[in-house]
């Protein structure tokens, strides 16, 4: 089920500002309290397609007396499939939960 | 002697072998993300550290397996973009010759191949759009229609001994051009597909 919203999870960790894969993750984990224990290889290709798509660019970036890291950022098209993925998922969620008895009646 | 992590990056650039530019970005970024990880585990430096970072990053093979589905798509997306262009352009040439050709001059067999070939592979294509789109069967069926009706046309309109205007050649060699493209296309999503279910395994 958390495969399927990925994408739309990755997005949303990197519109606080660029991140590189580690980062991004540990976000996400943080974010979700630990509840998405997904392998941390999976990213990557999430972080790939969403490049390959537009709404992420990349570049290698050498950090001052680090490693050298590949930092991702939003493009203007992902800030915008983020916004669009935001209200899918909350009238998703809201359907989901008025169906199972929690919630205010859907549609608002 | 490799440690942990040179391992693992060198079993993933193995894996990712069917893309060999994404292997070698991937194993520098997936190398940087290792070590981040184990120089934060509390058992830092030692084996151990890099064993737990490497095995909460995922198998190898699945990952690349992920990558992998995600070059099938895109292959398959330029398979079907290609398959659209070369069916609007064998349609336009297949008309210039028509319009060209003395339609009593016709053999019998050629002009019925050019047709039905044409609108075989037109009809497959779009029963494959919008059932099976990743499917090589649909792509190829597709592509023999197409080489047949092509061929076909070529021979009808015997465009090598007749003094056939520019138009119509030029019609020609953008079809022959197309199967061409479309067959590379074709051909690499049938590895692409193949190298997925082999990663799956």
């Amino acid at each position: 089920m958390l495969k399927g919203h990925l994408d739309a999870i990755v997005l949303a960790a990197l519109e606080a500002g660029p991140a590189h894969g580690y980062a991004i993750i540990e976000t996400i984990k943080s974010r979700s309290a630990g509840a998405f224990d997904l392998p941390e290889g999976t990213v990557y290709p999430a972080l790939h397609r969403l490049e390959q798509a537009g709404l992420l660019s990349s570049a290698w970036t050498p950090p001052p007396g680090g490693r050298r890291r590949r930092v991702y950022s939003l493009t203007k098209a992902g800030t915008a499939a983020l916004a669009e993925k935001r209200k899918a998922w909350g009238r998703f969620s809201q359907a989901v939960q008025t169906s199972l008895g929690g919630g205010r009646a859907w549609p608002a | 002697m490799a440690g942990v992590i040179d391992d693992y990056v060198a079993a993933l650039r193995r894996e990712l072998d069917f893309d060999p530019p994404l292997a070698q970005r991937l194993a520098s970024e997936v190398e940087d993300h290792l070590r981040d990880a184990a120089e934060a585990d509390p058992a830092w430096p030692s084996a151990d550290a890099e064993r737990r970072a490497v095995g909460r990053f995922g198998l190898a093979r699945e990952i690349a397996a992920q990558f992998a589905a995600d070059a099938v798509d895109r292959q398959a997306r330029r398979a079907w973009v290609t398959l659209g262009v070369t069916v609007i352009v064998t349609f336009v040439a297949m008309r210039l010759r028509v319009m060209w050709l003395d339609d009593n001059a016709m053999a019998a067999l050629a002009p019925l191949i050019d047709r039905y070939a044409f609108i075989a592979a037109l009809a497959v294509g779009v029963v494959g759009w919008f059932a099976f789109r990743r499917s090589f069967m649909t792509q190829a069926i597709c592509l023999g229609g197409l080489v047949a009706s092509v061929g076909a046309g070529i021979v009808r309109a015997d465009l090598f001994a007749q003094g056939a205007p520019v138009h119509v050649l030029v019609a020609a060699a953008a079809e022959v051009a197309l199967l061409g493209l479309l067959a590379f296309h074709v051909v690499g999503l049938g590895r692409r597909l193949r190298r997925t279910a082999s990663l799956r395994r």
